[in-house]
């Protein structure tokens, strides 16, 4: 794989973030049908899929560096941003192990990691890393295991302790959220941290994703995808930085919709971890403007579609309801009624 | 995909503790790293003998943090036709057998301020595990082992790299009574049991009597980790095919292997994408997907995960 | 923005004795008087205790609440939670822990339970009093204490913070956001929400 790196991209202030053309047409759209409601929509993280985006086990894509160095300032600003309690030293290593192993796997012209026993040595080469450590043994990295491995990927990443019968989260690195606090649900069981979100508890959706997750077997991870939408390329969009960010809502009019608006989706995905048994859950963002979706015919009347008949108490709890109008109506006139077939792949490999 | 055994391993060496027990050190038939084991995870050997197969459970022994090799302890079990006599008997060093990747239903508890370990006879094993971790870390710990009068010195031998002072081996012959070591324990100690069934039984009664919660309890009966079951066959109606589902594969693999591609997602009897009705006979229900009256009124089966305890049963495909 | 029918707001049961415990300690941050019919459940012998805190400097031992029940009243909270956290650490697993009264004390206790080894099946929390909130601002992180209405002035950073009904167990703390970061100003009409 030929990889391109974009270093100066920017998440904030000017917000010089851009989707190149493979970059648009590997998303990971997350809208299979004309509607949308929750449900268990969990499926096995093995390479291949609709898009490239699910080809490796921790995606590496054009963006890399640039979050990277997005997820160094937010750090900078604000360390509590990853948080791991203390008896999850074990989960700590197995996340740092499963990473670099799959970074070097996946993308061998990137990453690479050597090993002679517990003596091991880890070059990122895209950010110009070369760290020799025993593995095991915390002091012989800059920072701790699981802040080290997270700070070198993209997307936000949780660690699910699992006793009493339930998932606790008990560690974290979350710089690049949908408006969830770390530092406020660090601890919380699966239904607790869950608790905000309408309707699916009703559903039972959560009930039996506790169920599933906890039988989740090392060496099958499973993903799935979830979304809301953001105003510009903000990776940041924390409820601590919301008043900060919140005003960006009652900017969007007919002219910018189609630049200023983003379908945020997130891969999320669960990897059960061997020494800790806890549960790694990694939630990758992207983020693609209302007129890059466009451009794939299939995806924008998609879009159309489910945002027209979107539940009021999705609207509200995924922030949409100052400007979902605005969308429906920039996207109405692309949209010709005509069947879909079903399915997130592009349909088309060219834009 | 989930019933696959993509773990091939070569014996490295074998070493016969006592007539009874044999132990059996494993490494990657390709020379490279095996998957990491946590502390009481198992390994899943499928062994091929002439006309049978098995699919056995053993917990691993060896330390968690070591990947160049992975050790099971077999207890021969008399009179067997077994997967335990085949074991000791026929795989020899050299041979290779394949596994499934390491699998663990016996965690260790990460919040424990002391573990409390109480087994009997091969019961030992997922603790030896425990025992390699908890060197590991320094936590409190206090073992209690019981076992045949006889076999107390082979017990000590197994048991000798480890701390003694915190080691109880307590002959079968002797009354059972672990009232003080159940009323002493301090708050935050996480009590696991594995041995046969008798032993598991009373140790979880005399703890609940001593007030422990259910949440600091944690059991495994040796061997059981892969609950198999019984042949059956599969009837579908629509394709018109009578499908025979062995002992060692799921319902859904059965009708997999007959050409049928059924609608399904995780496999793991949660997501409720297989859900398929049930014409004629009775499931066997596994999944965590169907509920209450659901579940009752035997009309719909997970077939990734369900059974029948009927001979046939006759389903909607 | 502001969600209802959050599940992470924790539900209070009746006070009731877990009979499966060998001893029983009850911690209170007012005067309470258990009800004797509490202990019905319980063999005589079983140890039984009840530590108050009496929001007063001249306090000394009472009489306990049945014959072999031994009591110890506090000053304040905060002696009490001192007290509890020594003999926590020298506890024995058996114990079942009772915690009543307002909703920041009983989580308080039930933090320091946890932090000593003792999970939720071994202690049982009992919310009496005010429905008064303390309030975890997402934005600073201050903490507001007492808050009875539904908008309320961050302690810390003076945003006008709505309350959440989500509800962290390891800040025993409902989440506060800014109510008008959207629009400046647009606050809603403030009223007591939690008497």
């Amino acid at each position: 794989m030929n990889q391109r790196f974009k270093p100066a991209e920017t998440f904030r202030r000017d917000f010089t973030f851009r989707n190149s053309d493979e970059a648009v047409l590997r998303f990971p759209f997350p809208f299979p049908e004309d509607s949308y409601m929750y449900s268990v929509n969990i499926e096995p993280h093995t390479p291949g899929g609709p898009t490239a985006a699910f080809q490796a086990a921790f995606d590496v894509d054009e963006h890399y560096v640039a979050e990277c160095a997005e997820r160094a300032i937010v750090l900078e600003e604000d360390p509590g941003r990853c948080k791991v309690l203390p008896h999850m030293m074990a989960a700590q290593w197995d996340t740092l192990e499963l990473i670099m192993e799959s970074f070097a796997r996946d993308y061998p012209q990137d990453f690479s990691l050597t090993k002679e026993g517990t003596n091991w040595v880890w070059e990122n080469r895209p950010l110009g890393i070369k760290q020799s450590f025993v593995f095991g043994d915390a002091k012989t990295l800059p920072c701790e295991p699981f802040e080290y491995i997270t700070r070198q990927a993209q997307g936000d990443f949780t660690l699910q302790d699992q006793r009493e019968d339930n998932l606790f989260v008990d560690g974290g690195m979350v710089t690049t959220q949908a408006d969830w606090s770390l530092e406020f649900n660090i601890g919380m069981t699966f239904h607790e941290w869950h608790g905000p979100v309408p309707l699916a508890h009703q559903l039972g959706v959560f009930d039996r994703a506790l169920k599933f997750l906890m039988r989740l077997q090392y060496g099958q991870p499973v993903r799935r995808l979830n979304w809301t939408m953001t105003i510009n390329p903000r990776l940041d969009t924390s409820p601590e930085n919301y008043p900060l960010w919140g005003t960006d809502r009652t900017t969007v009019t007919p002219e910018n919709v189609a630049e200023k608006v983003f379908l945020r989706v997130e891969l999320q995905t669960l990897f059960r971890l061997p020494r800790s048994n806890a549960i790694l859950f990694g939630i990758r963002c992207y983020l693609l403007s209302v007129a890059d979706i466009a451009r794939v015919e299939k995806w924008g009347k998609r879009l159309h579609r489910v945002l027209l008949d979107l539940p009021t108490e999705l609207q509200d709890y995924k922030g949409l309801t100052r400007y979902r109008q605005t969308v429906v109506d920039y996207l109405a006139p692309l949209d010709d009624g005509a069947p879909l077939p079903s399915g997130i792949a592009p349909g088309q490999t060219a834009l | 995909m989930s019933g696959a055994d993509h773990l091939p391993l070569r014996v490295r060496e074998t070493e016969m503790i006592s007539p009874l027990l044999k132990r059996f050190v494993f490494e990657a038939a390709d020379g490279g790293e095996l998957p990491p084991a946590g502390a009481g995870a198992h390994l899943r050997l499928t062994l091929e003998g002439e006309g049978r197969r098995w699919k056995n459970a053993y917990s691993i022994v060896s330390a968690p943090a070591d990947r160049s090799h992975l050790s099971i302890i077999v207890r021969r079990v008399s009179p067997s036709r077994g997967g335990s006599a085949f074991l000791h008997e026929a795989v020899h060093p050299g041979a290779v057998v394949a596994a499934h990747e390491p699998g663990n239903l016996f965690p260790m508890s990460h919040i424990a301020r002391k573990h409390l370990m109480v087994s009997g006879g091969i019961g030992l094993t997922p603790f030896l595990s425990y025992l390699e971790a908890i060197e590991a870390t320094g936590a409190d710990f206090e073992l209690r082992h019981f076992c045949r009068d006889e076999e107390i010195p082979i017990f000590e031998r197994i048991l000798s790299g480890f701390d003694a002072g915190r080691i109880t081996i307590h002959p079968a012959s002797a009354p059972f009574d672990l009232s003080q070591a159940l009323a002493s324990q301090p708050l935050g100690t996480h009590l696991y049991t594995c041995g046969p069934e008798a032993l598991m039984g009373l140790v979880l009664a005399a703890a609940r009597d001593h007030g422990w919660p259910a949440s600091k309890l944690h059991s495994e009966s040796f061997g059981g980790a892969h609950a198999g079951g019984l042949p059956f066959t599969a009837i579908l109606k629509k394709s018109g095919l009578k499908v025979a589902v062995r002992d060692d594969q799921t319902l859904l693999e059965a009708i997999e292997e007959a050409g049928l591609e059924p609608d399904c997602l995780c496999r793991g009897g949660a997501c409720g994408v297989c859900l398929t009705s049930v014409l004629e006979g009775e499931p066997d229900h596994r999944d965590h997907f169907l509920e209450g009256a659901e579940s009752a009124s035997n009309r719909s089966i997970m077939i990734c995960v369900s059974r029948a305890k009927t001979q046939n049963i006759v389903l909607d495909l | 923005m502001p969600v209802s029918g959050i599940v992470s707001r924790p539900t209070y049961e009746a006070l009731a004795i877990d009979p499966a415990g060998r001893r029983h300690l009850f911690v209170a941050d007012h005067a309470f008087e258990p009800d004797p019919g509490v202990f019905a459940a319980l063999p005589s012998e079983a140890p039984v205790e009840l530590w108050r805190a009496l929001a007063e400097a001249r306090v000394g031992s009472g009489a306990g609440p049945r014959a072999n029940a031994l009591a110890r009243d506090f000053r304040s909270t905060t002696q009490l939670l001192d007290a509890l956290a020594y003999r926590l650490e020298r506890e024995r697993v058996g114990l079942r822990l009772y915690a009543v009264g307002l909703e920041s004390f009983v989580w308080d206790v039930a933090r320091l339970a946890r932090g000593l080894g003792m999970d939720s099946s071994e202690y049982r929390l009992s919310h009496v009093g005010s429905n008064r909130r303390r309030v975890y601002c997402v934005h600073c992180r201050a903490i507001t204490e007492n808050v009875a209405t539904n908008v309320v002035a961050c302690s810390g950073c003076g945003a006008n913070l709505f309350v959440r009904d989500h509800f962290s167990r390891r800040l025993a703390a409902f989440m506060g956001f800014q109510i008008d970061a959207e629009a400046p100003g647009e606050v809603p009409p403030i009223e007591e929400a939690f008497p």
